[in-house]
């Protein structure tokens, strides 16, 4: 009786550690319930509306100035080191240059394992041999790979469970994303713009790595949107996807943005709007099908990729409450979109432009005369950077304010007539700083609604690492001078800085454990973690 | 788990390569396109490709994108390489002897080896040879007297060092003669704001554009102006090379302004300032700066 006894609580024990691996495990509902669960950080964005805001408030305007570094995990390569990292019951993973992954101790920095996949040596990532993340759905995480596969990894070993080639990387296909968990599948967006791949967003099982659904970017003969190109030109119509999109369960809607056409700054031989190159795609997450889309910048000949990070916000438009979804544009303007339909309701610069006149009421630019490429070069603004790019905005349900870090950069673009060879550059242009003018940059607060400009925080040069915003009213956010930057949300005041040693090229995080709340952001070949003092 | 996947030279020329195809993205004509029928070790090797408009098209954009970072946009040169325009070539100015340096780099300097594929390096011989000029002559000065008016009456050697010797807020000039070209000298004598030369880039920014000599002036709260060249600079701090020789390192909130003048601390040298055969002698001496050797 005794000995049973024992027994029974040796395997209630047992089943107690059992209880909290479990906990361990990743479920949809965690990740659709994200924002609640702010000590853990489970999907690129934070949570699905991609906000990249977090309750979290013990870090606030009074104390920022008193954070310390914590610990420094350092991965072995140098460069841009782009991870947005996941943060799951004390565990943090993430993923870094050259296919690299990892798992560390959230706490102390101490690596728990670490994982490389080879890499072919033709591999064509535009800029830089980076990757900005995993998903995460039960033990497993997920990976999309610069040679165009698609990795399921085991959270406690990095071991390959899975492993799927999604495309050939000889065509230059590659993949830089952060997939997305949706209910039972993770979601991925091809990059290769500056190659003329023909662009594509898979859904991947997450149990087998079987592709459940493609959709092609690019439309086929016979489907629609394919009249939108001149002759064969489709066939090498980039329009790559090679950003994390956003989710709305309620609406059962994905929403995944594209990239440039190609070549990206010649359109000669790709007459045509160029669908659906530079849009927004709203998708049905289960089948992959097209509810609607919406497009930025038809015909393209600037290199103004619309990957940057769709917002959802609900809020009061004109007098209605309305679903929508606010886009800062690498072209300059501040978009809102009513997500249930796709309708365009506003577009507001919020940088200096020169290539369009206006949005038209239609939503369609009115391109300014004279703004295309010539041989000769023409300068145009933003340049080829763009006026933000693929780094994160935040909104702060606090302050209503979307934090937007932009540049301002003109470039003098010229363009010329190429030839496409299979896997090679296919841009059709030269571009070079215009010459004699500094580039800048700044972290914007601005109304989302109205596109007015609240205020701005100058850096040096054009950032490259976005914005996170917290309920203890402070922004951060990093620059290219490797400072990280705590600013008070509502004014912009610098509260606190740190001087990482390398630009930032990725967008911060923040987690809790122990009851310390931890800001963590990649500069250089290095993940740092901050914290006030410990009590 | 931890393979070596590069030799660490490709890695360095893959990260270039890389950054600069997004700033610089460039029209890049297929490479097998050219059939390269000799390995170009011999001594004589001709450069198949020459003269060929496409081969110079790709030749610029690789160009662009793997050398501009030290040799400027358009070879006339950069913070840290030479002006490849000059027609001078310290190295051997065949095809052979320029197929060399780019594939085997400079020994004992910061050129490095490269790893292009033969019809790459034919094409960037191809770019090169179609933005040369033809070397001037030799300058009609007297290199002697230009030595004096650059440590004495023209006052260059205030600024600027010449093999150990002289001022630190311009560019070194040791290997002038054969970095530049005359006539980017004498446009840097007589015009020096026209294109500020470009300080060192930061290799932690692969989207950065490089500093330049560019006149800074820190005015601090009370009032203090203090004038120089800006080593570097961010949103909170500022290191400043001062008109008086001396580091100036401040933090932003001690400063009640930071002026960038958008023109060189150098002044511009007119006719009344430094006179035709002065300048033609101080172009002889520059000229005759080759190095350490």
């Amino acid at each position: 009786m005794k000995m049973t006894a024992i027994r029974l609580a040796g395997i209630l024990g047992g089943l107690m550690i059992c209880a909290m691996s479990v906990r361990a495990q990743v479920t949809y509902d965690r990740i659709l319930n994200a924002a609640h669960e702010p000590g853990n950080w489970l999907t690129y964005s934070g949570d699905y509306k991609s906000w990249r805001y977090s309750t979290l408030d013990q870090i606030n305007v009074s104390n920022a100035r008193d954070l310390t570094a914590q610990w420094v995990f350092q991965s072995a390569s140098l460069g841009q080191f782009e991870t947005t990292p996941l943060v799951i019951d004390g565990v943090l993973y993430g993923t870094g240059q050259d296919n690299r992954a990892f798992a560390i101790d959230a706490r102390t920095g101490r690596a728990i394992w670490r994982y490389q996949r080879s890499l072919p040596d033709k591999v064509q990532p535009c800029c830089g041999m980076v990757n900005r993340g995993f998903a995460a759905l039960g033990d497993r995480l997920f990976m999309a790979t610069l040679d165009a596969h698609v990795l399921a990894l085991d959270m406690k070993t990095g071991n390959v469970i899975w492993d799927v080639e999604a495309a050939d990387y000889r065509q230059a296909y590659v993949f830089t994303v952060a997939p997305l968990l949706v209910k039972d599948k993770i979601i991925v967006g091809v990059a290769g713009g500056e190659f003329g791949v023909r662009g594509f967003i898979d859904a991947y099982d997450t149990a087998t790595g079987k592709r459940v659904w493609r959709f092609y970017t690019v439309p086929g003969p016979g489907e629609p949107g394919h009249e939108s190109w001149a002759g064969d030109s489709w066939k090498t119509g980039g329009a790559p996807a090679w950003i994390t999109g956003s989710f709305d369960a309620e609406l059962n809607t994905l929403y995944w943005p594209t990239g440039n056409p190609s070549p990206s700054d010649y359109g000669g031989e790709r007459g045509g709007d160029n669908l659906y190159s530079n849009s927004m795609l709203a998708l049905d997450p289960d089948t992959g099908k097209l509810k609607w889309y919406f497009q930025y910048t038809p015909h393209d000949l600037h290199d103004y990729d619309a990957t940057q990070i769709p917002v959802l916000l609900d809020a009061v438009w004109q007098g209605q409450p309305r679903k929508l979804l606010v886009h800062a544009n690498r072209n300059g303007f501040l978009y809102v979109l009513d997500r249930v339909n796709g309708q365009f309701l506003s577009a507001t610069p919020f940088a200096n432009l020169t290539w369009a006149k206006g949005i038209g009421s239609d939503g369609r630019p009115v391109i300014a005369p004279g703004s295309e490429p010539t041989a000769e070069g023409t300068r145009t603004c933003p340049g080829a950077l763009g006026a933000t790019n693929w780094f994160s905005p935040s909104y702060d349900p606090q302050t209503g304010l979307l934090y937007v870090a932009s540049s301002e950069e003109c470039d003098i673009f010229s363009g010329a007539p190429q030839k496409y060879h299979e896997g090679h550059d296919f841009m059709g242009s030269i571009y070079v700083p215009a010459s004699g003018e500094k580039a800048w940059g700044a972290l914007r607060a601005i109304d989302p609604l109205t596109g007015k400009k609240k205020w701005e925080f100058k850096y040096s040069s054009p950032p490259w690492g976005g914005a996170l915003s917290t309920a203890g009213g402070v922004v951060f956010a990093g620059d290219s001078e490797g400072n990280l930057i705590a600013f008070d949300a509502r004014t912009g005041h610098d509260l606190w800085h740190m001087q990482l040693g390398a630009a930032i090229y990725s967008s911060p995080i923040t987690y809790s454990l122990d009851g310390r709340q931890y800001v963590a952001i990649p500069a250089g070949g290095a993940l740092f973690a901050f914290a006030l003092p410990a009590k | 788990m931890f393979r070596v996947l590069y030799p660490a030279a490709t890695v360095v020329r893959l990260a270039l390569a890389r950054r600069n195809r997004l700033i610089l993205s460039a029209a890049l004509i297929c490479l097998s396109a050219f059939t390269v029928p000799a390995r170009a070790q011999q001594a004589d090797a001709k450069n198949p490709l020459d003269g060929n408009p496409a081969a110079i098209r790709e030749g610029s954009s690789l160009f662009r994108a793997n050398c501009s970072p030290c040799h400027g946009f358009n070879a006339r040169g950069g913070g840290r390489g030479p002006d490849l325009t000059s027609g001078l070539w310290i190295h051997g100015g065949s095809d052979a002897a320029i197929f060399r340096t780019i594939g085997q780099g400079v020994p004992g300097t910061e050129m490095p080896a490269n790893q292009f594929e033969d019809s790459e390096t034919w094409a960037l011989i191809a770019y090169l040879r179609s933005v040369s000029v033809k070397p001037a002559g030799p300058v009609a000065g007297d290199r002697a007297r230009g030595e004096r008016l650059f440590w004495g009456k023209s006052a260059c050697g205030q600024c600027h060092m010449v093999k150990g010797r002289g001022g630190r807020l311009g560019p070194e000039l040791t290997r002038v003669g054969v970095a530049r070209s005359v006539e980017y000298l004498t446009e840097s004598i007589r015009t020096p704001d026209k294109e500020l030369s470009l300080s060192t880039s930061d290799p932690n920014n692969h989207y950065g554009i490089p500093l330049e000599y560019e006149t800074v002036t820190a005015v601090t709260r009370d009032g203090q102006r203090i004038v120089g060249v800006a080593k570097n600079e961010d949103a909170f701090s500022l290191q400043l090379l001062g008109r008086d020789d001396q580091f100036h390192l401040f933090l932003k909130k001690d400063l009640s302004e930071v002026l960038h003048e958008r023109r060189s601390l150098m002044p511009a040298y007119t006719e009344q300032m430094l006179n035709h055969d002065e300048l033609q002698d101080l172009l002889a001496f520059l000229t005759s700066l080759r190095g350490w050797e």
